[in-house]
């Protein structure tokens, strides 16, 4: 049970509304817009990094519910199991990323591995070995690097926050995916 | 030594070129520059964070520090210990937060260490008890309180990204909070 009271969105600025109605009006949105002095800049944090063309799709799924498990967060994994599913994760490959080892099986492409690694072993040691972030680098290149390196530090701190709070799952109400910017040289697996 | 080039200020798109003129010409906006598209959103939030009048530069920088010796951050405490010093933090209690943990007896004030208790439980667990999370409403009411996880969610996430890039502390360039 959320810890709690969700800030009704005619307590909101209109910025603050219009981006919470334009994601869903979740109840992460309501509860953290209790922090009216900082939420806009939070949420639009979070936009672009949604709206970015940068990685693709899949790939920041894949970060993001490796994450949501690393941090023990049930939030974030009940939105992203539905928005992974969207975005071309099947259900096999859900449950082998968020399970202690499963995903280091024949699911997922090289480059997919490289990040999960990456992934794995920040949120579990604080660190990177030279050999891991090198080859997340050389198949991401700099930009696309810096993109993962930046869900993970959302994700990460948001699933401390909705830990804190408790917030309850939405009953229905998932993450909509925002349409992104066109981008034709951007990364293709 | 940086896993990832840094980028010079002067290749830096108008609004992350004036975010690094008033913050500081720090290796970590440098480093975060090559992802431009996420760039200026998080910048939004980090001004949002220091200009909010909600806490005091001192309250801050005791969260800040505290998060950034649990998440091993060299990168964060090379630049938040000298702000500590500034916002009035004393060296026996610079020591106690990230260093010796012996944070009862260096004169912290109650809300203080409600909020190093806070960020202790919750970076180590990544969850609240029912009876730390109602000291911690109790010390700060829910606007303050969502606010602090905010501050406490930003330098968290940060420290994987320096960490993880192995960022070099800045020689002599530091934030302007």
């Amino acid at each position: 049970m959320t810890r709690i009271a969700y800030r009704e969105p005619e307590d909101m600025t209109e910025q603050a509304r219009e981006l919470t109605f334009a994601r869903g009006n979740l109840n992460v949105y309501r509860t953290l817009a209790n922090a009216e002095k900082v939420f806009t800049g939070w949420m639009l944090a979070g936009q672009a990094a949604l709206t970015s063309p940068v990685l693709p799709l899949r790939l920041r799924e894949l970060v993001v519910l490796r994450t949501a498990y690393l941090m023990d967060c049930p939030y974030e994994l009940g939105q992203h199991r539905d928005v992974a599913r969207t975005a071309g994760v099947s259900s096999d490959e859900i449950n082998a990323i968020t399970s202690e080892s499963d995903w280091r099986t024949d699911h997922f492409n090289s480059t997919e591995l490289a990040v999960l690694q990456l992934t794995t072993e920040l949120l579990t040691t604080r660190s990177v070995s030279d050999a891991v972030f090198d080859q997340a680098h050389r198949d991401l290149g700099s930009e696309a690097t810096i993109e993962v390196l930046m869900v993970i530090n959302r994700y990460s701190g948001l699933a401390l926050m909705l830990n804190a709070l408790d917030v309850d799952l939405d009953e229905s109400a998932r993450l909509p995916i925002p349409a992104r910017k066109d981008r034709t040289d951007g990364l293709t697996s | 030594m940086s896993r990832i080039p840094l980028v010079g200020i002067e290749q830096q798109p108008e609004p992350i070129g004036e975010f690094m003129a008033r913050r500081g010409n720090l290796n970590v906006f440098r480093v975060l520059a090559n992802a431009p598209n996420v760039f200026v959103g998080w910048a939004q939030l980090v001004d949002e964070l220091f200009d909010s009048p909600t806490f005091s530069l001192r309250m801050r920088e005791v969260v800040i520090l505290r998060v950034a010796h649990l998440q091993g951050a060299r990168y964060e405490l090379g630049q938040h210990i000298g702000i500590a010093r500034g916002a009035g933090l004393t060296e026996q209690q610079i020591t106690a937060i990230v260093d010796t943990d012996d944070l009862d007896t260096a004169g912290f004030s109650r809300t203080e260490r409600v909020a190093l208790d806070l960020v202790t439980e919750l970076c180590g667990t990544h969850h609240l008890t029912d009876d730390s999370f109602a000291a911690a409403r109790a010390a700060f009411g829910d606007e303050a309180l969502t606010e602090l996880l905010m501050l406490i969610s930003c330098y968290y996430g940060l420290a994987f990204v320096v960490n993880a890039v192995d960022l070099d502390v800045d020689t002599a360039a530091r934030f302007q909070p």
